[in-house]
């Protein structure tokens, strides 16, 4: 297997080499700049070479003027957004991944049109959909609350259909069909034998829906009138606005320049960094456990 | 419940209905999702159809918000400018993402496993983060790019956003933080095309590009499918990277360039909600249009009856 | 095994789709109110204000960035018995505009306006006195005495004014001036100009004596206001609620797009913009002189370009020779407003009075204050950092009295017209006069998609 596997020719090799080292370069730079911005002065961003490497103490300095910025804001901005996203993570993968087993795997009247509803909703453009969303949670009282971010965050079709896709190509159904004859009841087919194979997906849908609330900014910007509550994205856009870089009516008191905000980005991607490891590790696991089932 | 339910069927008809078993424990499965689908979903989406039919007293309006519109000067540029981005985005994106989905399959799971990390790390940085990062490096003086927007002649940030660029200087930020994630869906799906299948190919003498082109690619057409839809849509809703980058240069694009900014504008600058609606009911068909005939070309709905 | 599902599919597509188009040629037929937005009387002839029942020492709401922030917790401080909620927000800095998003929104479900509200954009002064009910509350219908009106700087309360009710309270000024290197003009034995022309000529010698130094730059998105406006152009001339008059073929546009066309072309003035990395790294230390704001003092030349101590002065704003007297313009300046739905109208009253008036908070302020008295004790704060090679006080006060009346803040950004504009057709090569009928056009269809009436 491992011979037929290997690329045959020196030339394929050196190609996927090259492009490869490609795509990293083109993925990564971007990073590694920003990983290097983060020890240097505002004064060596600009001027030195942009691969150059600061001072550790740099950092050190950064971090101090972020965390002074409204005394410690960025660890509430984290806390809320982890308040958010975990939250919702959870409704999200209650509600969507058995919908999207239901939809792949069993047959009910109106599952074509459920299928269609949702494609329809997800087309939509989400700036209509803010009025809307404002105006209803206005209207059952729920506006100014955390659960006015956290319900429109749960609704996540994208992962209904990620689960759809993945059942209906992945898993045969006569693997549950076999399961029903051996007298196992709707709820044990998706528990015993639905579930132990959904382990990539869950990881997928649970990774995206983390991912695509953790730096939502728009809907709880509308939603939140209080800046206690806001999630890190809605604080960065303020961090941004108070940095003398956009904000010259601020005058110059203001240490938030460009190693800050470097920091302040780094600092909010971090917990997508470790969802994102966890839902690897989870997305192989699942699929070697597939594989020792075949 | 459940037990009722399964007692229910176990007595019936075998063979096709044994696999497809018609009955409630379906709606159980979905109640949730459906709930939420209806408050955060179909209802909103109502209410602003029903907005681009009406006007700012209730009234109904019929298209008259649509034509309105439509008139507007700045609709056929920000169109233009979006048909000319989507080309550019679709093709990128489609080809460059199967193609390095299949360069990383099946080869060294562990560097594949890295190189996935590596290509979804700009992922993260989507929104407000990346401003600071694009606000150097679109500046050749600065930015770790420089030598490259140097040799193709941008020594300016002017020059970097110059009104022609911005198509591919907006399909390569939402490459950069797009492609990472379709990759790794991608890499997932073809990971469950079974490896007897891959190795029977190959002891029968097909090459690598055969295997990729006349089994790879034709068993994970349902998340291709997917990929396609999602992409258009997100490509006609245009809206972050064209915000991001006028911040980062303070003000060079303008505030319409795309339609969904130009619902924005109509929503927030001019309080007119229902223009507004018009304008994204515009990109609702335009999605539905794409995603009704690809589902129709791929079977995307039809459930795989193996 | 599916080839009937397609054909089963498009059948009931073509249903549904036949549906569809039924139900909305129904609904054009039956339509009856007409989808002109302007036919609601949105922009209508002022309304009188009604402020909605008051109660007495309730909870105000405070709406500020986070540069002033701090102030009101002074505030906070100095007066303990008012009860006040602080929410920071953006501020609409940098063009953003957050605070007019969320009114929209509060206005649909008629609540969760802020009773106080600070915005750094001071376009924000149009749209907040318009409409049905106006987000702002006149200031000077009984809610600041006109004694305190009065203590403004000449028209620094205009982008407050509409219709001739003033709705909010003016927190800084950005008039501009003529920013010089001091060090660098004495070594190359220049004289400071007073005109424009002098200026001109001056810029033509240091292109041919020292080629790489700057006198100005005009890739700036605020250069409308350094340049035009300065020059009297009528640009943007707000003449009565909401007519605008654009006319940039008017002689006093054209004279200032020649004059810079010809340093662009000489190369001492840059069609970059003073904050982007490359001109920060290339260009920064070659600025000999540059006409821009009170703000350039400390936010640009000395925490951004970092030009040491003793080395940037500040000269009064330029002249035409054929005109009377000297003209500035303005870049921004922040506005506090009170809301027309607040409950405390006496407290919030209060708190944008002490924030834009008193020496406590605005002395130590970032940029210059429009209250005439503050902006003494600030100038003073400004002579004691011992930056500027000069004095800035007297330069800095006279320049505050001279800014043209006759430019006026629109519901649209001028700033972002030019930058979107302007600047790609300068960086393609086009001059500034060749630019100038695209520019009337993108400026007039702007204020027509907003309700104006363009002449």
């Amino acid at each position: 297997m491992h011979r037929t596997r290997r690329p045959r020719s020196l030339a394929a090799r050196l190609a996927w080499l090259i492009v490869m080292a490609l795509a990293v370069l083109f993925f990564c730079v971007p990073v590694v700049w920003l990983l290097l911005a983060t020890t240097k002065t505002d004064g060596q961003i600009v001027r030195d070479n942009p691969f150059s490497f600061g001072s550790p103490t740099a950092i050190a300095d950064a971090w101090h003027h972020l965390y002074a910025f409204q005394e410690g804001a960025i660890l509430t901005w984290l806390k809320n957004s982890a308040l958010y996203t975990f939250g919702a993570l959870a409704i999200t993968l209650v509600t969507s991944i058995p919908a999207g087993y239901a939809l792949a795997l069993t047959q009910f009247i109106g599952r074509r049109m459920l299928l269609t509803i949702t494609m329809l909703v997800m087309l939509m453009p989400t700036a209509a959909m803010v009025l809307p969303l404002y105006l209803g949670m206005n209207a059952v009282h729920l506006d100014g609350t955390i659960w006015s971010v956290i319900l429109p965050f749960s609704f996540f079709p994208f992962g209904v259909y990620l689960t759809y896709i993945y059942f209906s190509s992945n898993v045969p159904a006569d693997l549950l069909s076999a399961a029903r004859i051996d007298g196992c009841s709707e709820w044990q087919v998706f528990r015993l034998v639905a579930m132990p194979l959904a382990k990539p997906v869950i990881a997928l849908v649970g990774f995206f829906n983390f991912v695509g609330n953790w730096n939502n900014f728009f809907l709880p910007f509308v939603m939140l009138p209080d800046s206690s509550q806001y999630p890190a994205q809605v604080g960065l856009n303020n961090l941004l606005a108070a940095s003398p870089l956009f904000n010259t009516s601020g005058g110059a008191g203001n240490q938030i320049m460009r190693p800050e905000l470097a920091l302040a980005t780094l600092v909010t991607i971090v917990p997508v960094l470790i969802v994102f490891l966890f839902s690897q590790r989870a997305l192989v696991a699942g699929m070697l456990a597939g594989a020792t089932k075949e | 419940m459940t037990t009722h339910l399964a007692t229910e069927r176990s007595g019936r008809r075998g063979g096709r209905s044994a696999r497809n078993p018609v009955g409630r424990a379906g709606y159980v499965f979905v109640s949730g999702y459906v709930l939420f689908l209806l408050a955060f979903g179909v209802l909103p989406t109502v209410y602003a159809v029903w907005l681009a039919l009406s006007n700012s007293r209730n009234q109904l309006v019929g298209i008259g918000n649509f034509t309105r519109t439509f008139t507007d000067y700045r609709f056929g540029p920000a169109f233009l400018h979006i048909g000319l981005y989507l080309v550019v985005w679709l093709a990128s994106l489609m080809i460059l993402v199967v193609l390095l989905s299949l360069m990383l399959h099946g080869r060294m799971r562990r560097a594949s496993t890295t190189l996935r990390f590596l290509f979804y790390l700009p992922g993260a940085l989507a929104g407000v983060a990346s401003v600071l990062l694009f606000l150097i490096l679109l500046d050749p003086a600065a930015s770790p790019v420089g030598w490259l927007l140097k040799g193709f002649g941008w020594n300016t940030l002017a020059q970097v956003n110059a009104p022609g660029h911005l198509p591919v200087l907006f399909t390569v930020i939402a490459f950069w933080t797009g492609a990472g994630g379709w990759i790794v869906v991608m890499y997932g799906a073809l990971n469950s095309i079974p490896d007897e299948i891959l190795e029977a190919a190959r002891i029968d003498g097909a090459s690598t590009l055969q295997i990729a082109l006349r089994i790879q690619i034709p068993m994970i057409t349902k998340w291709i499918a997917y990929m396609l839809i999602l992409a258009f849509a997100a490509g006609t809703q245009l809206f972050v990277e064209p915000q991001l980058v006028s911040l980062a240069s303070w003000g060079m694009i303008p505030d319409s360039w795309s339609p969904n900014q130009l619902s924005y504008q109509y929503a927030f600058q001019a309080g007119d909600f229902n223009g507004a609606a018009a304008l994204s009911i515009d990109l609702l068909v335009l999605g539905l249009a794409c995603a009704a005939l690809v589902v129709f070309r791929t079977g995307l709905f039809d459930r795989d009856e193996r | 095994m599916n080839s009937d599902v397609p054909v089963t599919s498009r059948r009931q597509v073509r249903r549904v789709a036949g549906a569809a188009l039924g139900a909305v040629s129904l609904l054009a037929l039956s339509a009856c109110g007409s989808a002109d937005p302007a036919a609601a009387g949105a922009s209508a002839s002022p309304v009188t204000f009604k402020p909605v029942k008051q109660e007495e020492g309730s909870q105000i709401t405070v709406w500020a960035d986070a540069a002033r922030v701090p102030g009101v917790q002074a505030y906070q401080k100095a007066h303990p018995d008012v009860k006040i909620k602080i929410v920071t927000y953006s501020g609409d800095a940098n063009g953003a505009n957050d605070l007019q998003t969320k009114v929209r929104l509060f206005d649909r479900t008629g609540s969760g306006w802020p009773d106080v509200a600070f915005s750094a954009n001071v376009n924000d002064g149009s749209w907040t006195t318009q409409g049905k009910t106006p987000f702002a509350a006149p200031v000077d219908k009984g809610l600041i005495p006109q004694s305190t009106l009065n203590g403004f700087a000449y028209g620094a309360l205009n982008p407050c004014k509409f219709n001739g009710t003033t709705y909010c309270l003016r927190n800084d000024l950005a008039q501009n001036v003529l920013w010089y290197n001091k060090k660098l003009l004495d070594k190359f034995g220049y004289s400071v100009p007073t005109t424009w022309e002098e200026y001109e000529a001056l810029g033509k010698k240091v292109a041919k004596e020292h080629p790489g130094y700057l006198v100005g730059t005009a890739g700036d998105a605020w250069s409308p206001e350094v340049y035009f406006w300065a020059s009297q152009c009528p640009a943007s001339t707000v003449t009565d609620g909401n007519k605008v008059k654009v006319d940039l073929q008017d002689a006093k546009c054209t004279r200032m797009a020649k004059l810079l066309d010809s340093l662009i072309a000489q190369g001492s003035v840059s069609k970059d913009t003073v904050f982007s990395a490359g001109f920060v790294k290339n260009q920064a230390s070659k600025v000999l002189m540059l006409p821009g704001p009170s703000w350039y003092g400390q936010v640009l030349f000395n925490s951004t370009f970092k030009i040491p101590k003793g080395q940037i002065a500040a000269a009064s704003p330029l002249k035409f020779q054929g005109d009377a007297k000297n003209y500035t313009g303005n870049v921004g300046g922040g506005l506090w407003f009170v809301s027309s739905h607040s409950k405390n109208l006496k407290a919030s009253a209060d708190l944008v009075t002490w924030m834009t008036t008193s020496n406590e908070y605005q002395a130590t302020a970032g940029t210059y204050p429009a209250y005439k008295e503050a902006a003494v004790a600030w100038l003073a704060g400004q002579k004691k950092t011992g930056y500027f090679a000069q004095d800035v006080g007297p330069v800095f006060q006279d320049a505050a009295e001279l800014v043209w009346p006759g430019w006026s803040a629109t519901q649209y950004s001028q700033e972002a017209i030019y930058s979107s504009t302007v600047v790609p057709a300068l960086n393609s090569g086009k001059t500034l006069t060749d630019t100038l009928g695209t520019w009337q056009t993108a400026i007039t269809d702007k204020a027509k998609s907003l309700g104006y009436t363009v002449n």
